[in-house]
């Protein structure tokens, strides 16, 4: 889809387009980070709604697609950032809280070794936890994540190392825990 | 060993409203067909204008019909008295 064909009359159903092209892409990314349906829900309707408003200004200078996943990226930062400020919880109490509420929602699909993967993943910090969802869920190659995060390929892929050994490890414990 | 299959679902037709969800809310608004709305305009107006001229025409008939009754009802009176009881009258009340 190229910037022109978001001008004047057609922007509508140029912009309808775009939102059926991209949108489980974007749900799937945040959903992934915030774990919950419906706060899901929000945030992707936030970031369409943010794309609608910003894409008179948007030049072309990125890709649409890399656009779209720094803003919804952004959004889904910015809720778990203020998710933490206002629950006023222990960092690990938190994620603690969302792993809780998963093992309760309807629309959790997974068994229990997922449900484990799942606590080993919230116990990355976020940046990080989105490096590790982004290369290991998506297979997104590096130089996408690096055009979307604003970070070189380099500090991505060590961050990308240190996560998955990191939950490795962690499963192995639940493993060994769980055999004693 | 991990697989990355993810452990999520969607509630049902979820994508598919989302997107006509959002249509929704990027629409332009819509604007108001006026050569349609004229002729409801002009019917309006005729309405008001009959109601209105049609009031006016009714309170003034009712004016003249209760003057003409006044009037008819003072001859009749005057029909029923004869001359000198009028006279008589007039004498006594300028005195």
């Amino acid at each position: 889809m190229s910037i022109e064909s978001f001008r004047g009359k057609n922007k509508h159903a140029a912009f309808s387009q775009l939102v059926r092209l991209y949108q489980e892409r974007l749900y799937w990314h945040i959903r992934k980070m915030v774990l919950n349906h419906d706060d899901a829900n929000d945030l992707l309707q936030n970031t369409f709604m943010k794309a609608w408003n910003g894409i008179d200004n948007f030049r072309g200078e990125s890709q649409l697609s890399t656009w779209l996943y720094k803003i919804a990226t952004n959004e889904t930062l910015t809720f778990l950032s203020s998710k933490r400020n206002n629950n006023t919880l222990p960092i690990d109490q938190m994620e603690g809280n969302m792993l809780q509420n998963l093992q309760a929602d309807a629309f959790f699909d997974g068994d229990e070794a997922q449900l484990k993967l799942q606590k080993a993943i919230l116990s990355l910090p976020e940046k990080q936890r989105l490096v590790f969802n982004m290369r290991f869920y998506e297979e997104m190659p590096y130089e996408q994540m690096s055009d979307i995060l604003g970070t070189s390929v380099g500090a991505l892929k060590a961050s990308y190392h240190h996560a998955y050994k990191k939950i490795e490890s962690s499963l192995m414990e639940d493993e060994r825990n769980m055999l004693n | 060993m991990i697989n990355n299959k993810l452990p999520f679902k969607t509630p049902d037709h979820y994508f598919e409203n989302f997107a006509l969800q959002m249509d929704k809310k990027t629409a332009p608004p819509q604007t108001i067909n006026f050569r349609r709305r004229k002729s409801w305009f002009y019917a309006a107006a005729v309405i008001a204008a009959v109601t209105v001229l049609g009031g006016a025409r009714y309170y003034t008939t009712q004016k003249e019909d209760q003057k003409r009754y006044a009037d008819n009802y003072e001859s009749y009176v005057l029909s029923q008295v004869d001359e000198s009881s009028m006279i008589d009258y007039y004498i006594n009340n300028n005195n």
